[in-house]
């Protein structure tokens, strides 16, 4: 696909999804603290 | 030929960015106005300002470059770059804001000296390292703004360099932190849209992503590989590694970055600008490699010809827009992108260097009975050495600036990481720990530096991160041989294996 190897697709691809899911997870769990 | 209306674009983003620092201006009433906004920055001001401060001149020329000259193997730079905003918000920010918010802080040595309880040694090596790293930064950074200027306007290197300082630190000067986060949103939304409308006319005009691709595999298979191996190869397995791990958190502990967590003005920002600014600046870092791939195509196929020159890879972007669009209107719009991307970072370390001086040195070092008046002109007269001194280094710029550059990165990784982190995060890090780990971090990174540049010795991996792992090591082995901090003092700075509680 795109004229990628596959390795190439599923290690960036997955490696920034993977990152794009963490920092939902801070964003959802983050204490929100009075202003 | 100077086009007029290009040079008519330039000039209103010029005026544009003096009239920011005259309103900001207004707001300067004491130090904490001029050096942490008054602690007033809300979420898409302070989200701009850290994607300014990581995003530089040479990230849009440099990044292209290292897709031109590499291939897919340095795409991991794409992700670890965005990322290190996110790492220094969620590991750095969230506690050290709490402190701050409490303490009063104006800088990171302030944490940095309560913390360790050392109010001169810690203070003055951990201030000193930030201004000298700060300054090889901002020479690189006034070379980039006097590049675009010769290329658009064909005006000689030392006026090209005079018109930049001149506007950028007269803004720094007179609005300070208030200024150049104001300057910074402007200056990320004028390259945000800009990339993604510049990029994609490269791509395209090299044939699209699936041809750039097939093309760059013909030249080379490896060329698409996530990464390469066997003799002569640069971007291995392990190199990435210690690469992805000096820019993730290098890039977050350097001065001009970490010190922005300082002027937030509510906690709740924290939750959602990892997020925003990792995707808002991994797309632009996408584009930028991607604008890298297709010069090897335009390249290949004779579209365009770089010139001949060492560091030909970075001129690629450039060459690639001129190439792709035919128009000097379109090329002034380009100039002032780049313009943008290296004054949103220039302005933010001028102003870190005269923090540093003024309040860390003068104030807390050399003169503690300082009145704000005379720190807050000290902090001013000290932006603009730190731009008369820098200007001179770029006049002339020496041989050894753009390794330099790279290594201030790293100088910055082996230096304030550890300290940063066992502060914050293990209750058993001592003052003595903090020093030794500091020094020899730096001691250390230079020394494999060296090696490293006169090529004294072929080291597989980055060589800051030999200088981390000794810094590591000192921290840990000195640390458990001294005396531990008191409780109250690591209660107070919220030490602990804890983000939030």
């Amino acid at each position: 696909m795109f004229g990628l190897p596959t390795t190439t697709i599923v290690l960036v691809g997955g490696a920034f999804l993977l990152i794009i899911i963490a920092l939902l997870y801070w964003g959802l769990t983050f204490k929100e603290t009075p202003s | 030929m100077i086009d007029p209306v290009a040079a008519a674009l330039v000039a209103i983003y010029f005026i544009a960015m003096v009239g920011i620092g005259i309103w900001a201006s207004k707001k300067i009433h004491n130090m904490s106005d001029y050096v942490v906004a008054g602690r007033s920055l809300d979420f898409w001001v302070f989200t701009f300002l850290m994607i300014g401060s990581v995003c530089s001149g040479m990230s849009l020329l440099g990044v292209s470059g290292l897709g031109y000259k590499y291939a897919w193997p340095t795409i991991w730079e794409q992700l670890a770059v965005p990322l290190s905003i996110a790492f220094c918000i969620i590991f750095f920010g969230v506690k050290m804001h709490a402190v701050a918010k409490k303490s009063g802080y104006m800088t990171v040595q302030d944490y940095l000296a309560y913390r360790f309880g050392s109010d001169k040694s810690l203070r003055g090596m951990s201030a000193t390292a930030g201004i000298i790293v700060s300054m090889i930064y901002l020479a690189g950074q006034y070379t980039a703004i006097s590049i675009v200027l010769m290329w658009l306007f064909g005006i000689p290197h030392w006026i090209a360099l005079l018109i930049g300082a001149a506007i950028v630190t007269l803004y720094t000067v007179i609005g300070g932190l208030y200024a150049v986060a104001w300057t910074t949103l402007i200056q990320g939304l004028i390259l945000i849209l800009g990339v993604l409308i510049m990029a994609p006319i490269v791509i395209m005009a090299a044939g699209g992503f699936t041809h750039i691709n097939e093309v760059m595999a013909a030249v080379n298979p490896t060329n698409v590989d996530p990464w390469v191996t066997g003799a002569g190869a640069v971007f291995t397995p392990e190199y990435i590694f210690s690469f992805v791990l000096l820019l993730t958190i290098g890039l977050a502990c350097a001065p001009h970055v970490i010190n922005n967590i300082l002027s937030v003005k509510n906690a709740n920002t924290f939750k959602w600008a990892p997020l925003v600014a990792f995707g808002i600046y991994a797309v632009v870092m996408f584009l930028l490699k991607f604008s890298g791939f297709a010069g090897i195509v335009l390249v290949n196929e004779g579209v365009m010809q770089l010139p001949k020159v060492p560091n030909a890879s970075d001129f690629v972007f450039v060459y690639g827009v001129q190439a792709a669009l035919p128009s000097m209107f379109l090329w002034g719009i380009f100039a002032v992108i780049v313009l943008a991307a290296v004054m949103s970072t220039t302005d933010r370390l001028m102003l870190t260097i005269g923090t540093y001086f003024s309040w860390d040195i003068y104030k807390k070092i050399l003169k503690p009975d300082a009145p704000d008046k005379q720190v807050l002109l000290v902090s001013q007269i000290s932006v603009f050495a730190a731009a008369a001194v820098t200007l001179l280094l770029a006049i002339s710029p020496p041989d050894m600036l753009v390794w330099l550059i790279w290594a201030g990165i790293g100088i910055m990784f082996a230096t304030f990481a550890v300290p940063m982190l066992s502060g914050l995060y293990w209750r058993r890090a001592t003052r003595e720990g903090a020093l030794v780990s500091m020094a020899l971090g730096l001691v250390a990174s230079l020394v494999f530096g060296g090696i490293s540049y006169f090529k004294l010795a072929k080291l597989p991996m980055h060589f800051s991160f030999y200088a981390f792992v000794i810094a590591v090591i000192a921290m840990i082995v000195v640390s458990l041989m001294t005396k531990p901090t008191s409780e109250k003092i690591l209660d107070e700075t919220m030490t602990g294996w804890y983000i939030q509680k």
